[in-house]
């Protein structure tokens, strides 16, 4: 594995240089967990119909994989290996079920349409990749970064294809009325939309054009940087 | 590493867990609770906010509790169209609920026809006019629907109304619950004919030829519409006796008044 | 008998877990390059799939809701004790399986440890409960949730192959390729939504 970084025991426990900064950025881009490593895919197109329900998730899953992150590398020398994978599994889950009744308390409605994908985090492959090729090797401030960077790069992409579903299947954005006609689809009638002509496709809004919309990600992200493309 | 320390790993693990959750849940629980009545008392609002004149997603917790205490009120019906006593309620809900206003109707709606309760919510509106909210369940595509119809003060005409479902496919199905220039439709469409018969709604598609008892179906959602006219045929047939005693009343006081300016002249 | 038919032709066809709801994509996408070693996770997840549905089913109800043994509502513990039980009843086939089977273990076990992470198992239990099945209702739904992410798994892997020797543009192959693929299949299995199991 490229990313583990082997640190030496003179360093500070918590310190933020270039190889830090790495572990943060690294995932947003070239090492993106859905579009590179394909990770965690099953969430990401369910979640995706409307900005805010993605925006909701992807802060979900960046909390749990960094403090999942922080939590195994702690226990990482405690963890009898015979069981590692239910540790790991109960750290993930506990982790998601807080995040779960926090969110039931703070935002019913979001918390009502999102159902049982916030339960899904748990078998979000993101988390469980981490754990197993960072959090069981490094220190416990490192996998926290990691985490949160690979947290992040994944709420990055649910938030374009969020972005390009609602805009093109609804006409709005965050629920506001953008493009399209005014009266149809309209959740805030008392907003006037510009280029009245377009009428929002549904297809953007239905699931097969999330894996359409992810697709043309990968496309164009291969095309701008050759090294990720597929021999095979 | 031995089985005893794993053993012993496991148990701490399990215990550390276990409290924290349940400290967590103990200490969210109520805050649950409220979140959850307030949801479903907005779904009723919802069926009235033309009246109310309010966004009903935009109101506090504590405005829909006081909407709720001040301008709300519930009845039980029986599927007879009968109202139901306390006595009767705490009965018929084996003690689960001892007024109107604490049976669950979601679940009312699964007990066979005849055990059933239905509401049949009130609401004073500003101008001191009375509108009768009327909820029905059925099936959509997936899984349930229900919805929420209001009427006007006359008990013929449709006056407000709001649906919402379980598991419709977004962009489809649930158009019900989201498209505003949908569900705003049966706003006006009446449910009683000139002669003072039921008559249900139709979903129809490509074009509504009698405007009065149709509605446009949404494109994409056959079975959901399907799904929303047979609940409300089914349903809003229970509130029919009910209604009509509010008819002979009507037209009772009517002649009375005939009468009176009768003997006047 | 025919409610269960019913459940069974719904879960495999009408909601795919696979096509309709994308759940365990990542083992999805990995895993379709040839239709041998699909066929192979797909047996496999139909075997664990019909195996932890009831059994989660089981737990919800006799340990962690308010009449199971406790009479408490435990049920904030339920994806601690879904994904354990999930975690542990693979771990046991694995044992049972290999010792049992070598033959079957050869062809299975390397997909069995791959099994615990797809959302397809905890997605179905999660859906089971929301659902509101009985047993056998279940025991249905598992089988049937199954069959069709086998089904999935299998018709991708097989276009996947014949897809080699088609000239897609080189930033497109590959992964690119196999969502847009999955996407038109997903298209493909929305003809049948709406489609009454009862009229079978």
């Amino acid at each position: 594995m490229a990313d583990i970084i082997e640190i030496t025991e003179k360093e500070p426990a918590i310190a933020f240089g270039k190889e830090e900064k790495k572990l943060l950025t690294d995932p947003i881009n070239e090492n993106n967990p859905i579009t590179v490593q394909v990770l965690g895919v099953c969430s990401a197109l369910a979640v995706t119909t409307l900005l805010n329900k993605a925006i909701v998730m992807g802060i979900a899953v960046m909390l749990v994989t960094a403090f999942s992150n922080l939590f195994t590398s702690l226990l990482r020398n405690y963890i009898p290996k015979q069981i590692r994978m239910i540790v790991q599994l109960v750290i993930i889950a506990f982790l998601v079920t807080v995040v779960e009744l926090f969110l039931k308390a703070y935002n019913y409605p979001i918390w009502k349409e999102l159902s049982v994908f916030i339960g899904l985090i748990i078998t979000n492959c993101i988390v469980m990749g981490r754990l197993e090729a960072f959090a069981m090797a490094n220190k416990p401030w490192r996998s926290f970064l990691d985490g949160l960077g690979n947290g992040f790069g994944y709420a990055v992409i649910l938030v374009i294809v969020a972005f390009i579903r609602e805009l093109f299947g609804k006409g709005s954005l965050f629920n506001y009325k953008i493009i399209g006609p005014t009266a149809e689809y309209a959740l805030n009638t008392s907003q006037i939309g510009w280029l009245h002509w377009y009428v929002p496709n549904n297809l953007m809004i239905l699931a097969p054009a999330a894996m359409f919309v992810l697709g043309v990600l990968i496309w164009l992200q291969r095309t701008k940087y050759k090294k990720l493309v597929d021999i095979s | 590493m031995g089985n005893s320390s794993v053993i012993k790993f496991t148990l701490i693990m399990t215990v550390i867990v276990a409290f924290v959750l349940a400290l967590l849940v103990s200490g969210l629980k109520p805050i649950h609770n409220v979140n959850e009545s307030v949801y479903n008392k907005k779904g009723i609002l919802s069926a009235v906010s033309e009246q109310l004149g309010k966004d009903v997603n935009a109101l506090s917790n504590q405005e829909v509790q006081d909407i709720f205490a001040n301008q709300i009120t519930v009845q039980a019906l029986n599927t007879e169209g009968k109202i139901v006593s306390d006595d009767e309620i705490s009965s018929m809900t084996n003690g689960l609920a001892k007024t109107a206003a604490d049976v669950d109707f979601a679940l009312e709606a699964k007990k066979p026809e005849g055990e059933r309760l239905l509401p049949l919510y009130t609401f004073k509106a500003k101008d001191g006019k009375d509108y009768n909210i009327m909820y029905v369940r059925g099936k959509g595509l997936w899984d349930e629907i229900w919805g929420y119809i209001t009427l006007q003060p006359d008990w013929k005409t449709i006056a407000g109304e709001a649906f919402d479902h379980k598991g419709e496919t977004p962009g489809l199905g649930a158009e019900i619950k989201d498209n505003k220039a949908w569900f705003s439709q049966f706003t006006g469409r009446k449910l009683y004919n000139e002669k003072g018969d039921f008559q249900s709604l139709e979903i129809v598609k490509g074009g509504v030829k009698q405007p009065d008892y149709q509605v446009d179906a949404i494109s994409g959602a056959t079975i959901t519409g399907k799904g929303v006219q047979e609940m409300l045929q089914r349903g809003l047939k229970y509130y029919d006796p009910y209604i009509k005693s509010k008819f002979s009343n009507q037209m009772e006081s009517d002649t009375v008044h005939q009468m009176m300016n009768d003997t006047i002249k | 008998m025919g409610d269960l038919l019913n459940i069974f032709i719904k879960s495999a066809f009408i909601e795919n877990m696979a096509l309709s709801y994308f759940l365990g994509m990542c083992s999805f996408l990995a895993v379709s390059k040839s239709v041998k070693t699909a066929l192979g996770l797909g047996v496999a997840v139909i075997f664990v799939l019909g195996l932890t549905i009831p059994m989660n089913w089981l737990i919800d109800h006799y340990l962690l809701g308010e009449t199971g043994l406790f009479k408490l509502d435990l049920t904030f513990l339920r994806f601690i004790i879904f994904i354990s039980t999930i975690a542990a009843l693979v771990q046991l086939v694995e044992m049972v399986v290999e010792k049992f089977s070598p033959s079957l273990y050869n062809s299975l076990g390397i997909f069995l440890p791959l099994i615990t992470v797809n959302c397809a198992i905890l997605g179905a239990s999660l859906f089971m409960i929301t659902k509101e099945y009985n047993f056998s209702q279940s025991v249905s739904f598992g089988l049937g949730g199954g069959f069709g992410w086998a089904l999935a798994i299998v018709a991708i892997a097989a276009i996947r192959e014949k897809m080699s020797y088609s000239n897609v543009p080189a930033p497109l192959r590959g992964l690119g390729m196999a969502f847009i693929l999955t996407g038109l299949m997903g298209m493909a299995f929305m003809g049948l939504m709406g489609i009454d199991p009862a009229a079978f």
